[in-house]
């Protein structure tokens, strides 16, 4: 049934105010990246600028932020890909194992994400050193995979979960093996929270810091590190480094906006009933 | 098609033994009924029959091939389940030709297979659906679909028709059957509605505890119950149970009231349990008075609830008595149509052992 008026006005000025909250410093960020410093920080708020984009195309083309874009896209791709496949694969396990060992296992994941990152951080500046693997891609994508796996493992279970038994039964019956099981029956079913598990692992991966920080130098440096070191410096480079904090944004957004179908399906419950 | 043989067939898990050497015999092309209350080990046989779950000790037999130790899709048996279990993210055709792409048959023939099935359960114009587009009867079709295709050796059903609405699941009842009358496949079908098993089955198991109470078709069950537990699993509303004693060729019940013995029971004495089928009493001035509590019109019939004595009693009469809530109501039970049973064993006492009940 159709939620009457009365109610929907209500929920509407919630959702208002909370969209404002929330973009509120976007749109901020947005309108520092382009107007001049001194513009952006008047007080009384300056509102009539002449708008430039100057700042834009400088931090992208004539300090090369488009490099440190191409490192965190590639990072990212790579992260995301090897931390959702074995994820789903190790949560398709788990949610069929009813054993005490995979809920000792379980646990011990979800114990691992309650470490704070500076403390996983040194380790694997330590280890990456000790491999002459600092500045590198693989460096960056195992550290960042393995950060990222009992959060993607978990995300994924409760996913797998909701798939009732009798169709494993029914695939067992039909003749799968029990990699069949998986790839033809249990995967497919669980597609849309699949695609939740990317989006939110890509976000982590793409927005990782501290492990960026201490584990890249100019070679594979990605965003949040570049625009950070701008950012900290001198007021006269914020517009820059606001520049490139919505330079960022967009891919993530235009990611969205494609996947918004397959999201909203993910995020429902009851998405994989028949 | 072929025939199946469970042999002496135990399940336990762990310590805890939930099936106790069961032995059934099912001919080729037969229909059988696995019916009991919940957890009576009917859905576990069936699963052990399917091969998913294993046997602990005994035999499963296709044809003359043991299979306790062959995997599900080796055994060539198709299985319907409870909520159909069909894949939610393929068609109906894509459901019906899955277990065949599995195996590689040739796709002409997968066509062939498919549109024969879809044509037999009139399930052409939905093919290309989705399962979440079908409704709870045309699901159940394409779960069945799925296992013609297959052209199995037998055919397994697990309370197929316990999620559908009352009408849908006569016609259902009657769809499956017709279908088993056409294909002649070799099936069992387990639930735990006893109108399902006696309208369906050539033969009926019922089971209880993980044992085996009776095996009979519908109406041996009926007619000639083993125990007091068959007696009031099968007929509906229930077999009427009075205790008491039998004694100079009459039944007396434990408070008093006075019943007659059929034929061949009169030198019987001794605690026993009478039982006799509600549709089993006739209208009978010199019967015996019950007092009537309520009265059920049903259309083909009418329910009369009341006491016999201090006991409960249920009459059903096809021509509806005039009678009201309060007043008694004179009947007399049907002499052929008596159930005398053992009231330590349980047992059903007939004539020929007598001399040993006595």
């Amino acid at each position: 049934m159709r939620p009457s008026l009365m109610k929907q006005v209500p929920l509407f000025i919630v959702l208002l105010l909370f969209c404002i909250v929330n973009l509120t410093p976007v749109a901020w960020g947005f309108l520092t990246s382009i107007r001049q410093p001194v513009d952006a920080f008047a007080v009384p708020p300056k509102l009539i600028f002449e708008p430039t984009f100057q700042f834009h195309w400088e931090i992208w083309v004539d300090k090369g932020f488009w490099r440190f874009l191409i490192n965190t896209a590639i990072v990212s791709i790579f992260a995301v890909t090897i931390s959702v496949s074995i994820g789903s694969m190790a949560a398709y396990a788990l949610s069929r194992l009813q054993s005490k060992a995979a809920n000792g296992l379980l646990f011990s994941l979800l114990a691992m994400r309650t470490f704070p990152h500076i403390l996983l951080a040194i380790p694997f500046f330590v280890i990456a050193q000790a491999l002459d693997m600092i500045d590198t891609y693989p460096a960056m994508v195992m550290a960042i995979v393995a950060l990222n796996q009992p959060f993607t493992i978990w995300l994924m279970r409760s996913f797998f979960a909701e798939v009732p038994g009798e169709l494993y039964d029914s695939a067992v019956m039909d003749g799968c093996t029990p990699w069949q099981t998986f790839r033809r029956v249990a995967l497919p079913i669980v597609k849309p929270g699949l695609w939740v598990t990317v989006l939110f692992s890509l976000l982590l991966a793409y927005n990782e810091f501290l492990l960026a920080l201490v584990l890249t130098r100019q070679g594979t440096k990605t965003m949040p590190v570049a625009i950070a070191e701008y950012g900290a410096e001198d007021i006269t480079y914020w517009s820059l480094s606001a520049a490139a904090a919505i330079g960022i944004m967009l891919p993530i957004l235009i990611f969205m906006l494609f996947m918004q179908r397959h999201l909203v399906r993910g995020m429902a419950a009851g998405a994989v009933k028949g | 098609m072929a025939s199946v043989t469970i042999r002496n067939v135990q399940k336990s898990y762990g310590a805890l033994s939930v099936m106790k050497g069961v032995d059934i015999e099912i001919a080729d092309g037969e229909f059988v009924i696995l019916v009991g209350p919940s957890g009576c080990g009917k859905s576990t046989l069936l699963r052990m029959i399917a091969g998913l779950e294993d046997i602990t000790d005994g035999d499963v037999l296709i044809g003359a091939t043991v299979v306790n130790d062959i995997e599900p899709k080796a055994r060539n048996i198709a299985m319907v389940f409870q909520n159909y279990a069909l894949y939610p993210h393929m068609t109906v055709r894509e459901n019906m030709a899955f277990a065949l792409t599995l195996n590689r048959t040739d796709k002409a023939e997968i066509a062939r297979r498919v549109d024969r099935a879809a044509e037999i359960l009139s399930l052409g114009a939905l093919l290309d659906r989705y399962p979440k587009q079908l409704s709870g009867g045309q699901r159940q079709r394409v779960a069945m679909g799925r296992a013609i295709v297959r052209d199995p050796q037998v055919f397994l059903f697990d309370e197929p028709l316990s999620n559908l609405d009352a009408k849908l699941r006569v016609q259902m009842r009657t769809e499956i059957k017709e279908l088993h009358q056409r294909l002649k496949t070799t099936t069992i079908y387990v639930t735990h509605d006893q109108i399902e098993a006696m309208t369906m089955a050539d033969r009926i198991v019922v089971m209880k505890e993980g044992g085996i109470e009776q095996i009979g078709t519908p109406l041996d069950l009926y007619d000639r119950p083993a125990n007091l537990f068959v007696a009031g699993f099968i007929g509906s509303p229930g077999m009427n149970f009075f205790e008491g004693e039998a004694k100079g060729g009459q039944f007396v019940t434990t408070d008093g009231t006075v019943l007659p013995l059929p034929e061949g029971h009169q030198t019987l004495s001794g605690k026993i349990v009478y039982g006799i089928r509600p549709e089993h009493l006739t209208v009978d001035d010199v019967g015996v008075a019950i007092d009537v509590h309520v009265v059920e019109p049903t259309g083909p019939e009418t329910q009369i609830f009341g006491k016999l004595g201090g006991q409960p009693i249920v009459v059903a009469l096809r021509e509806g008595p005039a009678v009201v809530p309060g007043e008694t109501l004179s009947l007399t039970p049907r002499l052929d149509r008596i159930h005398l049973f053992d009231a330590t064993s349980g047992r059903r006492l007939e004539v020929t052992t007598l001399g040993r009940a006595a």
